[in-house]
């Protein structure tokens, strides 16, 4: 390389954060690429929490691909000890009182606490359904819960933070109050209150009650950014120039709030989840659907003899969430430094 | 100062009093959304009280003020909660006090044990995944860090009941409930697996802070200061940087302590324990409106509590901190 080339280069090294010129004279696909290329391997970690996350989204998006079977499919082979005409004489009722399992008197055994073997990767369940194909469905259900989840309490909790910031006031103190009064309730009893409004919760209830948790941390976080940027000059220069309430709120105070908005985002994702598999676990999750925290619980009866159930979907938990988590911390080192650890 | 400092808890106090007010009349709506009611729950259960004998019901629910209109019952509510009187629960009779002073003892030892866990273990590992950074203690132990914050709790409690049922370890006690002073060795073995896996999902959160805030102090100037002045590594470890960086972990460990409750609750499910946190889940499954009104209050009581004592806190370690 010539000198020139070279110095050019070492400046640029010098720089990190500066595009180097010869990135600068790439087209603008190829930038978005080493860019890329440059966060995986500055922040390792959060390339493999990026890793992570993909794999999860991939399972929840491509599920009926994955799945292999149905999740609800209860798997049946013929059993071979079954007598058409039992030679003990009676009916099936009296067998059964005699002291024989429904699984040797029927014609077909349900393939129960199967430990995983080829044509079961993870094994079966108490009723002979297939715990990978539950376990890809639960993957789509975690995204969905989190994901949306997350999208609420950031959208509801950014509106009242930026409007609660701004004005201050009695609209302010109004706020506060009412999210101090959210945030003394222990959280796993609001959610419990939330989703026993009806008997048996839909789904929709346990996303919306998750959203209206985690809209009281976002309202704070929100409200104290809006404050910092309350001061500065430039919202001050603009009010003078005749802007009204509104324009200042959306034009120039929201974009300078967005990296703050981003990172509540990613991070709650991962708090959403871990707070529905809790509330799953507990019997109280969304009904009709298969979630991991169900499979958690559900596969706790027999732990020592056949504990596929609960071990591979509390891993399932663990796995998606540390994704998450290790994708979020990394956006937020990347977004803003100051911010770490608070 | 001082001056100051009074007039700031009184603040304080007076906020304090204003958000256990919400608490209580949320809590006291949100429960009566809740479909069903204590009656209905019992119905059948109880000869007299058939669906064929309307005179019973409505007079069972006379008797437990059910057939008041909701703002009639709120007022009721207020005005027993203003003299301290927490409610009888429908289905024992017993005043919530009882009922709750009978539960507490149970949820005191586990929380006792929680909190000195994950406190007592996450300060040392954050401290010293901070001091000797980026070598293998600091990875192995960041390692542990990371991976604790995403285990739910209840799965640190599956995978350790799972190892300790495999291979026999000890006899899980879920019937029995010892305490430790009638019976200290069933109660640490009751409580062991919950204590260990409350420990680490609530140190898991302040390891990874006070690392971070660790590490950022460290490189600050007067840190460097102190250390050419010649004060022992030690005490300028203990001494300065420890007091600034755990201003921001106070805050998570007032935060972690309203997170122990919420874990007491699924632990005490999981292991029998008769602790405050099952009740609330017993009652609020039996429609028992009084107890669970009066525990949540009390737990909020709890969590604004520990807030302003934190944030007293914050003026020992933080003397720049005026109280305006």
């Amino acid at each position: 390389m010539g000198r020139v080339a070279m110095a050019r280069s070492e400046a640029a090294a010098a720089l990190p954060e500066v595009i180097p010129a010869s990135a600068r004279d790439r087209p603008a696909g190829r930038r978005a690429l080493v860019r890329t290329a440059r966060f995986m391997r500055k922040r390792k970690l959060g390339a493999f929490g990026v890793v992570l996350v993909i794999v999860v989204l991939v399972a929840a998006i491509l599920s009926p691909l994955l799945q292999r079977y149905d999740d609800n499919r209860q798997f049946l082979a013929r059993n071979p000890n079954y007598q058409a005409a039992p030679s003990g004489g009676g009916s099936v009722l009296a067998q059964l009182q005699a002291g024989k399992t429904a699984n040797d008197v029927s014609e077909f055994v349900t393939e129960r606490f199967q430990s995983p073997n080829g044509t079961h990767w993870l094994g079966t369940d108490a009723f002979g359904r297939d715990i990978y194909a539950r376990i890809i469905v639960g993957a789509r259900l975690a995204a969905l819960i989190g994901i949306f989840a997350s999208l609420i309490a950031v959208t509801t909790g950014t509106v009242c933070g930026v409007v609660s910031g701004y004005f201050g006031g009695l609209i302010d103190l109004f706020f506060q109050r009412v999210v101090d009064g959210v945030q003394a309730f222990p959280a796993l009893v609001l959610l419990l209150l939330i989703v026993q409004v009806f008997k048996t919760p839909p789904l929709w209830l346990t996303i919306a009650a998750l959203g209206f948790l985690g809209w009281a941390t976002s309202v704070r976080v929100v409200r104290s950014a809006v404050l910092s940027i309350r001061q500065q000059p430039f919202i001050e220069a603009a009010r003078s120039c005749g802007a009204t309430d509104i324009r200042l709120m959306l034009a120039h105070v929201l974009p300078n709030v967005v990296a703050v908005i981003l990172i509540l985002f990613s991070i709650g994702i991962g708090a959403y989840i871990l707070a529905e598999a809790a509330l799953s676990f507990l019997g109280l999750g969304p009904q009709g659907v298969t979630t991991w925290g169900k499979m958690v619980e559900a596969g706790r009866n027999g732990l020592d003899l056949h504990p596929w159930e609960s071990l591979f979907s509390g891993a399932a938990i663990t796995v998606a969430v540390l994704g998450f988590n290790l994708a979020g911390d990394a956006l937020r080192d990347e977004l803003d430094p100051r911010l770490r650890g608070r | 100062m001082r001056r100051a400092v009074g007039r700031y808890i009184v603040r304080r106090l007076l906020l304090n009093l204003l958000v256990l007010w919400i608490v209580a009349t949320l809590v006291f709506f949100a429960v009566r959304l809740l479909k069903g009611d204590y009656v209905n729950e019992r119905l059948g259960a109880n000869l007299e009280l058939s669906a064929n004998n309307p005179v019973a019901i409505k007079q069972a629910r006379h008797e437990l003020g059910l057939d008041e209109p909701k703002w009639q019952q709120y007022f009721t509510y207020l005005g027993q909660l203003a003299t301290g009187n927490l409610g009888k629960s429908f289905e024992t009779r017993r005043s919530t006090w009882t009922e709750l002073g009978e539960r507490v003892p149970f949820t005191l030892e586990l929380g006792t044990l929680i909190a000195l866990l994950s406190f007592g273990v996450a300060i040392p590992v954050g401290i010293i995944s901070a001091v000797r950074q980026d070598t293998w203690a600091d990875y192995v132990l960041r390692g542990f860090s990371i991976l604790s914050v995403a285990t739910p709790v209840f799965f640190i409690a599956i995978v350790m009941t799972f190892f300790t049922l495999k291979y026999h370890l000890f006899t899980i006690e879920i019937v029995k409930s010892p305490h430790f002073w009638t019976d200290p060795k069933a109660a640490f073995f009751k409580y062991l697996i919950p204590a260990i896996a409350g420990g680490i999902a609530g140190g898991a959160g302040i390891m990874r802070l006070l690392r971070s805030q660790m590490l950022e102090v460290l490189r600050m100037d007067y840190v460097r200061t102190a250390r050419a002045k010649g004060i022992a590594p030690n005490g300028v470890i203990l001494r300065h940087a420890l007091k600034n960086a755990m201003i921001p972990v106070l805050t998570v460990m007032g935060l972690t302590v309203s997170g122990i409750i919420g874990g007491q609750i699924i632990l005490e499910n999981m292991f029998g324990i008769r602790g405050v946190g099952n009740y609330l889940l017993y009652t609020i499954t039996n429609r028992d409106y009084p107890p669970f009104q009066g525990t949540v209050i009390i737990i909020a009581f709890v969590v604004v509590t520990v807030n302003l004592l934190v944030d007293i806190m914050y003026a020992w370690f933080d003397p720049r901190i005026r109280y305006t």
